[in-house]
């Protein structure tokens, strides 16, 4: 049930989405792996937009060169947790959202427990070990992800629901290299809000999502392109002989 | 036969935008990559490693289907196939 604050508070896309579109964002536990260029907006925009439970995962402290773009994380934060210092931020923007920090490293390991009570994940991670994990976990728990990633100007999302699109091993079957990578600032906001707008959409049922698409942004000239996908058989992650076709008797 | 290139991100920077590319009958998608490289060191570079192989990470798109990493050495390719190549990016 809304209180009256949170009408007022929402009103606005309530009057789109409908209280029960609300009632859904309220109700919704989105896990967020990565709180630095993509998780900073999309964090900030689920936020705002009162999803129920936000749990934040990040096992970095803010650095000076963070503060280009990663934008829940000020000057005086530098040294701090990341975790603590979006969870901060973001309980002062709306204290209607419970948020969550987990100061830990997304492994194979505990990716499955971590994801496993979400009702959707958030990759906004920088690195595709990481961001494997995170898709094993999600296959694992039947829950969808949200992928985004960057470099420079450039930028892709996708939305990964297990049994039904590609998932990102299939779509990426070897890891593109490099980390530190140039970034205007811009890109992950880009990307970031992209995600959170999937997040939105996939919560209330408003719209189509990526599903089975690669969404790539070329901000040279602020241009946009989607590419189609497809289930990989042989994907080691989803494919027919991995253990998540076994397990969800997809395996025939 | 003419063949329409796509590239994305770096790759748009080094080969530009669209490209209209005159190939050999029968050619396939190693051929038409080969010609891009043979443009500059940088193209070459961002398409081959060291030992002359396709890099792994690339995605390449037929007329807007994914290929298939073993799939790359088999494609022959048909006047006004549309091509397109993304190094998929890994930031955060």
């Amino acid at each position: 049930m809304l209180s009256e604050k949170e009408t007022g508070r929402y009103s606005r896309q309530i009057s789109y989405i409908g209280e029960e579109g609300q009632e859904r964002l309220k109700s919704a536990h989105v896990v967020l792996a990565g709180t630095g260029g993509l998780g900073c907006p999309a964090a900030a925009y689920l936020c705002a937009a009162g999803v129920g439970r936000l749990t934040l995962i990040d096992s970095d402290q803010v650095e000076l060169a963070n503060l280009n773009r990663q934008i829940l994380h000020w000057e005086k934060d530098i040294g701090r947790n990341k975790v603590i210092s979006a969870r901060e931020k973001l309980e002062a923007m709306n204290p209607w959202v419970i948020i969550e920090d987990i100061f830990e490293t997304v492994t194979m390991k505990n990716a499955p427990a971590l994801t496993e009570q979400a009702s959707l994940i958030i990759d906004a991670l920088d690195n595709f070990s990481a961001r494997y994990a995170l898709n094993h976990a999600a296959l694992q728990n039947g829950i969808p992800c949200i992928h985004g990633a960057v470099c420079g100007l450039d930028g892709h999302i996708t939305t990964v629901i297990p049994g039904r699109t590609a998932c990102l091993q299939c779509i990426f079957p070897h890891p593109p290299g490099g980390s530190d990578v140039p970034v205007i600032g811009t890109t992950p906001g880009i990307i970031g809000l992209l995600q959170a707008h999937e997040a939105i959409k996939l919560i209330t049922g408003i719209g189509t999502v990526l599903e089975n698409r690669l969404l790539i942004w070329d901000g040279r000239d602020s241009s946009i392109a989607t590419v189609h996908l497809e289930r990989d058989p042989e994907c080691r992650a989803c494919g027919i002989n991995s253990s998540y076709a076994t397990r969800t008797g997809e395996r025939q | 036969m003419k063949v329409v290139v796509r590239a994305f991100a770096r790759f748009r920077e080094v080969v530009g935008d669209v490209n209209t590319l005159d190939i050999p009958e029968g050619s396939g998608i190693q051929e038409l990559l080969t010609a891009l490289g043979a443009r500059s060191h940088e193209c070459r570079d961002l398409l081959f490693d060291e030992e002359g192989r396709v890099r792994e990470h690339i995605i390449v798109m037929v007329n807007r289907r994914r290929l298939a990493r073993n799939a790359i050495a088999s494609t022959v390719l048909s006047e006004e196939d549309e091509v397109a190549i993304y190094p998929p990016v890994a930031g955060g």
